[in-house]
C-alpha cells in the first residue's frame, strides 16, 4: 500500500482504510491510505472513473465511507464534521452555484457559511480579474470560466488552512489557468495545504510537491515529484570537438546509445550526476539532457502496472 | 439556516410572485363572474348535472355566494398554481443535489438539518406568500362585489389557510419524496403523482359508493373550501390532519436528508 514516509500525527488530511461501495458488490475505492503533511501541495492524478472525485467527496463529508475514516486537521468527518470543514476550502469538479442570484450574493452567502471572514476576497478578485460589474450580474449569465473563477473565490476568500481543488483549471484560459497556479503557489507559500485533483499533468508539475496517483479506486503511488523525474529515463544528446569513445564516459542506466559522427546520442535512467563528471573531464562542445516530463513518468508508470 | 433561505427564497421569489398575483387574479375573477349569476338558472343547471360532475366542485351549492367563491379554490386552475409552488419548492434539496448545489454548500460548515430545514421554511414561505397574493384577489371581490358581500372576511381568511395547509402537506410530502432523489424531476414527478392520486381518491370517493370508506386517505378529503366560507369554521379533524401531515412528512425529511449522500 503506498503511504508517505514521514507520518505526522496531525497531518492536514489524513485517510486510513477508506473505501467506498456504491452496492454490495462494486467497490468505488478500497483501502485508501493517505497522509498529506501542512504546507504540502499534492496533486492528485488518475484518469476519468478512477476514483480521485470520490475521495476528496469523502475527505469533505459529502459522501460516507464504507470503511475507514478520514480527518482534516485531525478532526474526522464522521464525528467532527462542522470543525473539520471550517479549515477546508474546496471548489467541486460541477461546481453547483445558485444561477438566479449575482455572483456578489453568492460569494457574500458563502462567507457567511464560514466562522471567518473573507480576508482574501479583494486580493483573489483582483488576481482572478472580476470585478464589479461581473459580479452583479445573475450567475445564470456567467461564462464557465467566470463561474469558475467565482468558485475558486469563493472557496479561497477565507483564507483556508486547507484547499481541496477538483480539477480547479477547468473551464479556465491559459492566462487564468497561469493566474490560479500562482494563488495557489502564494497560499502553499503562505503555510497552506493544496491539495487538487487534475488531468493537466503540466500543472501538478509546476505546482506540487509530490504526486499521487490513482487508478480503478486503488491509490497506485504517492511519490516527491523530483523523486519521479530523478528516476525516470531522460534522453541525452553530446557533442565532442572530434572521435571519443563512449566508453570512457560509459556509467551505469546509459542505453540505445547511437554515435552519429562527433554527436552521441543515448538514454540515461537514473542520476546524471556521475555522467556529467565524465563528460565534464572530456570537455564536450555541447551537452543536452532532455527532463523527464511527469506526463512520461504518469504513462510509464500507469501503462506498466495496467499491463 | 437564515443564509440558506435567504438564497433560495431569493431564487424562487419572481417565481413565486407570479404564481400569486395569478392566483389573485383569477380569484378575483372568480368572484367577479358570481355578479353575472342568475342564481335560480345555476341552481338548476347543477341539479340537473350527474353526480360525477358535481363532484368537480365537491358537491358545493353553486348558487350560493360562498359555494360560488368556493368553487374558485378547487378550481383546477388555482389547484396547478398552488401546486405548481408547493412541488417545484418541496423539489428543491433534489435539484440541488443534481445541480452540485448540495455539495458546495455541505463543503461548507453548514449542517445538513439547517440546509434542508431552510428548503422546507422557504417552501412554506413561498406557498404563503402566493396564498396571501391569492387570498387577496379574493378579499377584493367579496369587498367590492355587492352579491358576495354575505360571505365574510375571516371565512375567506380561514379557507386560504385550509388551502395553505392542503398544499404544504402535498409540498412536505414532495420533499420527502426529493430526500431519497437524486434528481428534481423525479422528485418533482413523485410530487405531481402524489397530488394526483389525491384528487383522484377524493374524486371517487364522492361519486363511488365503494370508493368512499377510502376517501379520507386523501389529502383533498380535508380541504372543503365551499364548507370553510358557509362554515366559518375549519373541522378540528382537518387541521389534525393537514398539519401532522406536513410535520411528520417534514419530520421525516430531515430526517432522512440529515444522513443520505449529497454528491450529484
Amino acid at each position: 500500500m503506498p503511504t508517505l514516509s514521514g507520518v505526522i500525527s496531525t497531518a492536514a488530511i489524513h485517510a486510513q482504510g477508506l473505501g467506498k461501495s456504491y452496492r454490495s458488490d462494486v467497490m468505488a475505492l478500497e483501502d485508501i491510505d493517505l497522509e498529506i503533511a501542512h504546507g504540502e501541495r499534492i496533486g492528485f492524478l488518475g484518469p476519468n472513473g478512477a476514483g480521485k472525485t470520490t475521495i476528496i467527496r469523502l475527505a469533505l463529508g459529502i459522501l460516507s465511507p464504507t470503511t475507514g475514516s478520514v480527518a482534516i486537521n485531525g478532526h474526522d468527518l464522521a464525528t467532527d464534521r462542522m470543525v473539520a470543514l471550517t479549515d477546508a476550502g474546496y471548489v467541486p469538479g460541477d461546481l453547483g452555484l445558485i444561477r438566479g442570484v449575482s455572483g456578489r450574493r453568492m460569494l457574500d452567502a458563502l462567507a457567511r457559511l464560514h466562522p471567518r471572514p473573507p480576508v482574501l476576497r479583494d486580493h483573489l478578485l483582483s488576481a482572478l480579474d472580476l470585478n464589479e460589474h461581473t459580479l452583479g450580474k445573475r450567475i445564470r449569465d456567467y461564462s464557465t470560466g467566470m463561474r469558475q473563477k467565482l468558485g475558486l473565490v469563493a472557496a479561497l476568500q477565507h483564507d483556508p488552512a486547507v484547499i481541496i481543488l477538483d480539477e480547479p483549471t477547468s473551464g479556465l484560459d491559459p492566462v487564468m489557468q497561469a493566474r490560479l497556479l500562482e494563488v495557489l503557489e502564494e497560499r502553499a507559500r503562505a503555510g497552506r495545504t493544496v491539495f487538487f485533483s487534475s488531468h493537466v499533468l503540466g500543472e501538478v508539475d509546476e505546482l506540487c510537491d509530490r504526486v499521487a496517483m490513482v487508478r480503478d479506486g486503488r491509490l497506485l503511488l504517492v511519490r516527491d515529484v523530483a523523486e519521479l523525474r530523478r528516476a525516470r529515463v531522460r534522453t541525452v544528446e553530446v557533442l565532442f570537438d572530434g572521435d571519443v569513445d563512449p566508453a570512457t564516459y560509459r556509467v551505469d542506466g546509459i542505453a540505445d546509445l547511437r554515435v552519429d559522427g562527433h554527436v552521441h546520442h543515448f538514454t540515461l535512467a537514473g542520476d546524471p550526476g556521475l555522467l556529467l563528471t565524465r563528460l565534464g573531464a572530456l570537455s564536450p562542445r555541447d551537452v543536452t539532457i532532455n527532463a523527464a516530463r511527469l506526463e512520461d513518468v504518469f504513462r510509464a508508470l500507469y501503462l506498466g502496472d495496467a499491463d | 439556516m437564515r443564509v440558506i433561505l435567504g438564497l433560495t427564497l431569493r431564487r424562487s421569489l419572481r417565481r413565486t410572485l407570479l404564481l400569486g398575483v395569478a392566483l389573485g387574479t383569477f380569484l378575483f375573477l372568480v368572484g367577479l363572474s358570481y355578479a353575472s349569476v342568475d342564481q335560480n338558472q345555476i341552481r338548476s343547471l347543477v341539479e340537473s348535472l350527474p353526480p360525477a360532475i358535481r363532484a368537480f366542485v365537491q358537491g358545493a351549492d353553486l348558487a350560493s355566494p360562498a359555494g360560488y367563491l368556493g368553487s374558485g379554490f378547487i378550481h383546477p386552475i388555482t389547484l396547478a398554481l398552488l401546486a405548481t409552488t408547493a412541488i417545484a419548492a418541496g423539489a428543491a434539496s433534489a435539484r440541488d443535489v443534481e445541480h452540485g448545489v448540495a455539495e458546495l454548500l455541505l463543503s461548507r460548515p453548514l449542517r445538513r438539518t439547517a440546509w434542508i430545514g431552510a428548503e422546507l421554511i422557504a417552501m412554506e414561505i413561498s406557498l404563503a406568500i402566493v396564498t396571501v397574493l391569492g387570498s387577496i384577489g379574493a378579499f377584493i371581490a367579496v369587498g367590492t362585489i355587492d352579491d358576495l358581500g354575505t360571505v365574510p372576511f375571516g371565512s375567506v381568511a380561514l379557507t386560504a389557510l385550509t388551502m395553505f395547509l392542503l398544499f404544504s402537506g402535498i409540498g412536505t410530502i414532495t420533499a420527502l419524496a426529493a430526500s431519497f432523489s437524486r434528481t428534481g424531476a423525479r422528485a418533482i414527478s413523485m410530487g405531481a403523482g402524489t397530488a394526483l392520486i389525491f384528487y383522484a381518491i377524493d374524486y371517487l370517493a364522492q361519486i363511488w359508493s365503494l370508493a368512499e370508506p377510502f376517501g379520507p386517505i386523501s389529502l383533498m378529503h380535508w380541504y372543503r373550501p365551499s364548507n370553510v366560507l358557509g362554515t366559518g369554521s375549519i373541522p378540528t379533524s382537518s387541521w389534525l390532519v393537514l398539519i401532522g401531515v406536513a410535520v411528520v412528512a417534514s419530520g421525516v425529511a430531515l430526517l432522512v436528508t440529515s444522513r443520505r449522500e449529497v454528491a450529484p
